[in-house]
């Protein structure tokens, strides 16, 4: 038990620190409500009870760096328990006999528990000092052009992990001493207290005054620490303990293919901290600057100046120094004067693999459209990507291409497609701009629709009538062709009679299956993956031959991260007899191929140093003894084919599409020339 | 400083393009049409003389179907006004301008600025001819306007790379070649948000005169050549002209 002197100190420690933290936890609220609106949350019990499982669980820290994520369950779960270590050691200062050593078994599994948590969480901390001030690395730096807010690139996040780590290991180290001094002043050990008893024996040549002051001074690191870093807690990036949680529960609910909508059209998108929707500036504050985001972003490992963990860093450190000012409705810099630059903005591949990863639910990429956005309102925008969105605005596709030409990869088939905007069909096919315009997509276009054609399926297209449905122009931050693009093609679909729609290209999917529904477009919507699968499961398409190949299946992310589908490509590669080895990154994990969010259509960073398509056929050709690299989207096989052969790898890799291997197994007599189409 | 951009659609080069029926003119049905390129640039140096030195920039086109997307597109990147002009359909490059300078004549103006020439009739003469109507000097092939005082910089640009500098008294027409940047990008939702909040000035095309006396009589298809046949040594040369009878 405390002295009175020290019973009445250590209340005014507390009612001091929590007087001065009070300003900067009422700052972080003010600030966040002065972001921009936002879809309103719903079912927020379950919500929170769903996110305080996860958490519980660790689920969202485990989904990468198992190794790390272990140390930080040790810190985790110690803390969680510490909750009732320090109400206790609270009770023993001011309540006469309050003393958990020598109860019973209750007091004992409870001295137990806390005896082995103290212990882990300092192994815990211990690793992370040695990681980030000893073995330092490559994970926590960023590219030399990522644009680092003066706070940052002075050494924050140093200091404030050394700080944050000296707490922890005095907070915990202080309460296990002094269990330690208790045992040495009882002078008998405790089988509850293995490892204290351990250390007591260290200590048992000490006087009873010596312990006893050796117990007051424990006491006071122990639970006067945690008050005295009350004040400092709203700068730290420790404040994570609290706002993840809450961010987590207010994840978007969304399917992840939809974006939020504009607020307002006058001046769409931000510019300022406060322009954000109010979840994204909650960010800022939920970021445990671990850099997982940055690790996955092929845009940050292909040396350009884009880091999402340096975005949401930079907002954390300039609201560290700003919060007062913003709260009084002081003026704002840009976003880009500080958070990120304009290079970086137009570096995203909106690829999702930061959200994803997120262990504390940030969206650093909805950041990066929000820019985008503000961005292309004020005509700030690539010249290259100037040029296509204009194509995309006259013709209606991104090659810059007639219209009338959309359909041309048709001619040299053998049969003809039903125009779909005359005739009804059973399944339109919604072919995509790259499937249409690029020659080496149209060559697969042609092998799907002979595998339809044979399979005697009843199909059709909109040839001219289709028009790109603008689902990257609206991730490049264009609102409004996005919409026109919508307007002229659910019109266009309207009049046409179908079933179902059927689309080759997975970000096209993406559009019509999430963003079109809110536009007022009700349709079934399939990938061809899904599609042709269904087709061989009801025996329409028959598959005669095995291939017997081993072959690799790269992940387009708008169809598996955005849209879940993983295994419909997979089951259709195991029917034709190609074992499928997978690449280390696979799945949620699969690295994207660089192309989207309107990659495809910008001249390269100037600081690349290697293509992410690259990257990826690097991470294939690695496989043991695979030939085949599979594709499931348009863009991907043009890229990879070119990535095959700038990396080196030509006679090692071989891009094929997924209906490549249908149709082979197909074993299709060829049609014979004098049977082409009349 | 007013200027006036007049601005001309012609037809989209990546379409396929026709002869109609007559043989004298182009199939216009079912292509599309886009802003002349030049005229883009004209239109985006005049808004960089905005930018830069503060001017009033009026966008004028000859009403058609595409006209109103092409004003407000021009309104969006920056334009203060905009104008059609109808009832008039003017057949040749003298008829265009007689349009304009119509229009141009009733509105009063610092700078009339458009593209050097446009990629349908290649005839470069849409400036000379509204200067000419206009009675005021006329520059083409302009790379660079720069405004001091009643005066303007004109940088123009000859064959072989010799740039020159000139000092134009106000008004005057420039035949705009390139602008100092590429024409900036209007975003449609921009595009349409001023469709809904500002209006187009029409004004009536006037007499349109009786154009250039000049007629087309005959369109087609340049005609496929032979194919060229590349020689590797003089004396092969020698050869060739020795079978043409040259040597």
């Amino acid at each position: 038990m405390l002295t009175p002197l020290e019973q009445i100190a250590f209340i005014v420690l507390v009612v001091v620190c929590l007087g001065l933290g009070y300003r900067g936890f009422s700052r972080i609220i003010q600030v966040v409500r002065s972001g921009g609106k936002t879809e309103p949350f719903d079912h927020l019990v379950r919500r929170f009870i769903n996110a305080l499982i996860d958490v519980g669980l660790q689920k969202p820290v485990f989904k990468a760096r198992p190794i790390v994520s272990i140390f930080h369950a040790f810190i985790f779960f110690g803390f969680s328990f510490y909750i009732l270590v320090n109400i206790s050691d609270l009770l023993a200062a001011y309540v006469a006999d309050w003393n958990t050593i020598g109860g019973g078994p209750v007091a004992g599994v409870f001295n137990l528990l806390a005896d082995i948590f103290s212990i882990l969480v300092l192994v815990g901390m211990i690793f992370f000092l040695i990681r980030r001030f000893v073995a330092k690395p490559d994970v926590l730096k960023y590219n030399p052009n990522v644009k680092l807010y003066p706070g940052v690139s002075a050494g924050g996040i140093r200091r404030d992990s050394l700080i944050v780590g000296t707490f922890i290991l005095l907070h915990v180290g202080s309460r296990w001493l002094g269990t330690v001094f208790h045992l040495a002043a009882s002078g008998h050990t405790d089988p509850w207290l293995p490892t204290a008893s351990l250390m007591a024996g260290v200590f048992s040549g000490l006087s009873h005054d010596a312990l006893s002051i050796g117990m007051h001074v424990s006491w006071w690191l122990a639970m006067g620490l945690i008050f005295l870093f009350i004040p400092y807690f709203p700068r730290s990036k420790h404040l994570h303990l609290m706002v993840a949680p809450i961010n987590l529960a207010l994840g978007r609910e969304t399917p992840r293919g939809v974006m939020g909508p504009v607020e307002d059209v006058t001046s769409p998108g931000a510019v300022t901290l406060s322009d954000l929707p109010w979840p994204q500036i909650l960010d800022a504050y939920a970021c445990i600057m671990c850099n997982r985001c940055q690790e996955v972003c092929p845009a940050h490992q292909s040396g350009t100046s884009l880091s999402p963990a340096a975005l949401e860093i930079n907002k954390r450190y300039f609201l560290n120094d700003n919060a007062k000012y913003l709260v009084k409705g002081g003026e704002q810099p840009s976003l880009l004067t500080y958070a990120i630059s304009e290079d970086a903005v137009w570096a995203c591949t909106t690829c999702y693999a930061c959200v994803k990863v997120c262990p504390v639910g940030n969206e650093p990429m909805m950041d990066i459209i929000e820019l985008r956005r503000q961005l292309v309102f004020d005509g700030r925008i690539p010249d290259e990507l100037a040029e296509v969105l204009r194509g995309l605005d006259e013709k209606g596709n991104s090659f810059g291409e007639s219209a009338r030409k959309r359909s041309r990869w048709t001619r040299d088939l053998y049969f003809e497609i039903k125009d779909a905007a005359q005739e009804p069909v059973q399944y339109l096919w919604y072919v995509g701009d790259f499937a249409s315009y690029n020659q080496d997509c149209q060559e697969t276009s042609r092998k799907v629709a002979r595998v339809l054609h044979a399979a005697g399926v009843d199909f059709g297209i909109l040839m001219k009538g289709e028009k790109s449905t603008g689902n990257d122009v609206r991730r490049i931050g264009e609102e409004g062709l996005f919409e026109a693009l919508a307007e002229d093609n659910l019109k266009t679909l309207a009049d046409g009679q179908f079933e179902e729609i059927f689309t080759t290209d997975s970000h096209t999917f993406n559009a019509l299956k999430n963003e079109y529904p809110r536009l007022g477009g009700d349709f079934t919507v399939k990938h061809y993956s899904t599609f042709i699968l269904q087709l061989v499961k009801s025996g329409q398409i028959q598959l005669k031959k095995k291939l017997n190949i081993r072959a690799t299946f790269h992940d387009p992310c708008y169809l598996g991260r955005y849209n879940g589908i993983y295994d419909d490509p997979r089951e259709i590669m195991e029917l034709c007899g190609v074992s499928i080895v997978e690449m280390p990154r696979n799945k949620e994990n699969s690295f994207c191929c660089g192309a989207g969010g309107g990659q495809i259509y910008m001249k390269e960073h100037p600081d690349l140093t290697q293509r992410p398509s690259e990257n990826r056929i690097e991470e294939a050709v690695a496989l043991d003894a695979v030939g085949y690299f599979t594709v499931a989207c348009p863009k991907d096989l043009t890229l990879y084919a070119d990535a095959v052969k700038t990396s080196g790898n030509k006679d090692k890799l071989v891009v094929r599409d997924i209906i490549d291997y249908v149709l082979e197994a197909m074993a299709l007599p060829e049609p014979a020339p004098a049977a082409a189409k009349a | 400083m007013r200027i006036i951009v007049p601005l001309k659609l012609v037809p989209d080069l990546v379409e396929e393009l026709e002869v109609d029926d007559s043989g004298r003119a182009l199939d216009t049905e079912y292509v599309k049409f886009k802003l002349n390129e030049f005229d883009d640039h004209a239109l985006e140096e005049a808004l960089l003389l905005k930018d830069s030195a503060g001017a009033e920039v009026t966008a004028m086109a000859v009403v058609t179907e595409d006209a109103d997307k092409l004003l407000f597109t021009a309104l969006a990147k920056g334009a203060d006004s905009a104008i059609k002009l109808t009832g008039g359909e003017p057949k040749d490059s003298h008829q265009l301008a007689r349009m304009f300078a119509n229009a141009i004549a009733s509105q009063g103006f610092d700078l009339v600025m458009t593209g050097v020439q446009s990629v349908d009739d290649r005839d470069g003469q849409l400036g000379p001819i509204l200067a000419t109507y206009l009675g005021i000097p006329c520059i083409s092939v302009v790379t660079g306007v720069q405004i001091s005082g009643n005066s303007v910089t004109i940088n123009k640009e000859y064959s072989g790379g010799v740039m020159a500098e000139f000092e134009v008294d106000t008004p005057a027409v420039l035949g705009i070649q390139a602008a100092r940047q590429t024409p900036r990008y209007a975003p449609v939702s921009k595009i349409r948000q001023i469709q809904q909040t500002t209006s187009i000035e029409t004004v009536a095309a006037g007499d349109l005169g009786s154009g250039a006396g000049s007629e087309i009589s005959h369109m087609s298809r340049p005609e496929k050549g032979q194919g060229a046949k590349m020689l590797n040594s003089v004396d092969e040369l020698l050869e060739v002209l020795k079978q043409v009878g040259l040597v």
